[in-house]
């Protein structure tokens, strides 16, 4: 009799568990910060905002690595503020739109084109990968003024 | 050390000894119950189907018949058809797809029958499955930063067929009523590439994107009691008879 109500539960508990769907994956745009200087990973104080956008992503953050996410317009465009001076970097892309699977949905992936900034506190950019994918890695390497 | 030697040279031939021992014949018992039990065709349907979305992800249902008869002693082909729905209604998809089915196949009893009036079988069986289907995207939705990106896709048919392996019971439990459970193993034969999205439901087989998909069946059978053979039979001497009959006004 216990085996059987413990199978009744167990099935229960299967089936108020079935229907967890995850978020689809996202692709982001990752930049590491270094020094132009020594080369070295630096770590400033970052205020990041999309052009256009009332929010910011990151506010007054010691960080060395930031994580863009990429509009569907095929170009984003950021203000990014190191300490108090301020640049900006635009991307230029090609979205592709991929299929994680029915329980999730899409998400988009970018090859990146063209990058434009400012060089108030940003002396270069490399592109060390063009593709941003739903695997986390780095695409850029932004050197900055110490 | 020769004493070691001849000890693996003798245990060496009593190996071989064994191994060269005569083999059994093994004899395999004929059957005694090669006549049909089951007269007529059998109909069913699986009770299972309405209620695939209480073990399945998403909201999946459907219904299934099936026919079978006794054609050969212990052998019943078998047609199964049905349809299958699958939706999946989530904060970022709206997905439907829909399909009608159908499996032909034999399946051949193991169990021996005690008496003419056996009819309980236990049986294996091979099907070969097909459907044309299709699927829709109706609308999905990426969550950015940016604000969410919206789209759908239109609708994609396809065609998809596979290969099932089951085991079985199917057991008389009122005059001509049958209750029986299969366990069914699915081989994807194949399913063409449709594009964007790819196929993710076929209907009667599961989930495209896996090879081999396991299934439960539970069905209650009713066997329509119309002796085919009899009937042909009757014809036949009836056809007979009625040639005879001028014979027999001559004399």
């Amino acid at each position: 009799m216990k085996q059987t109500i413990y199978l009744i539960l167990i099935l229960i508990a299967a089936v108020a568990c079935k229907e967890v769907y995850e978020a689809p994956p996202q692709a982001l745009l990752r930049a590491t910060l270094l020094n132009s200087t020594t080369g070295g990973t630096t770590t400033p104080t970052v205020s990041v905002r999309g052009i256009g956008i009332e929010s910011y992503l990151v506010k007054d953050s010691i960080l060395s690595v930031l994580n863009l996410p990429l509009s569907a317009n095929n170009e984003s465009g950021f203000l990014i503020t190191f300490g108090t001076i301020r640049d900006t970097i635009t991307f230029t892309y090609k979205d592709s739109l991929k299929y994680a699977s029915m329980e999730t949905g899409f998400y988009n992936e970018y090859k990146l084109r063209h990058i434009d900034f400012s060089k108030n506190r940003i002396d270069s950019i490399l592109i060390t990968d063009s593709l941003v994918t739903q695997t986390l890695h780095e695409n850029i390497k932004l050197y900055i003024h110490p | 050390m020769k004493i070691l030697s001849f000890t693996f040279i003798l245990s060496l031939l009593v190996v071989f000894s064994y191994g060269q021992k005569e083999p059994q014949k093994k004899i395999k018992p004929k059957r005694t119950d090669n006549y049909i039990r089951m007269k007529g065709i059998r109909l069913g349907t699986d009770i299972t189907r309405p209620f695939q979305n209480l073990w399945t992800k998403g909201n999946r249902y459907g219904s299934e018949f099936s026919a079978d008869m006794e054609l050969w002693p212990n052998l019943f082909p078998v047609f199964e058809s049905g349809i299958d729905i699958m939706k999946i209604k989530t904060d970022y998809i709206d997905y439907k797809s829909s399909g009608s089915y159908s499996r032909i196949g034999i399946d051949y009893n193991f169990l021996p029958a005690e008496n003419k009036n056996d009819k309980n079988i236990f049986f294996a069986g091979i099907r070969y499955g097909f459907v044309l289907a299709k699927q829709q995207v109706n609308s999905y939705k990426i969550d950015s930063y940016w604000g969410p990106i919206t789209g759908g896709f239109g609708n994609q048919n396809y065609f998809a067929h596979w290969a099932e392996f089951l085991v079985g019971i199917k057991g008389e439990i009122l005059h001509n009523i049958y209750l029986g459970w299969t366990i069914r193993g699915k081989i994807k034969l194949n399913n063409k590439d449709i594009g964007m999205p790819p196929t993710y439901f076929i209907p009667g087989y599961g989930k495209a994107e896996k090879g081999f998909n396991a299934d439960i069946t539970y069905s209650v059978y009713y066997n329509l009691p119309w002796d085919f053979r009899k009937s042909i039979g009757g014809k036949k001497t009836s056809t007979e008879n009625t040639n005879k009959k001028p014979t027999s006004i001559k004399k």
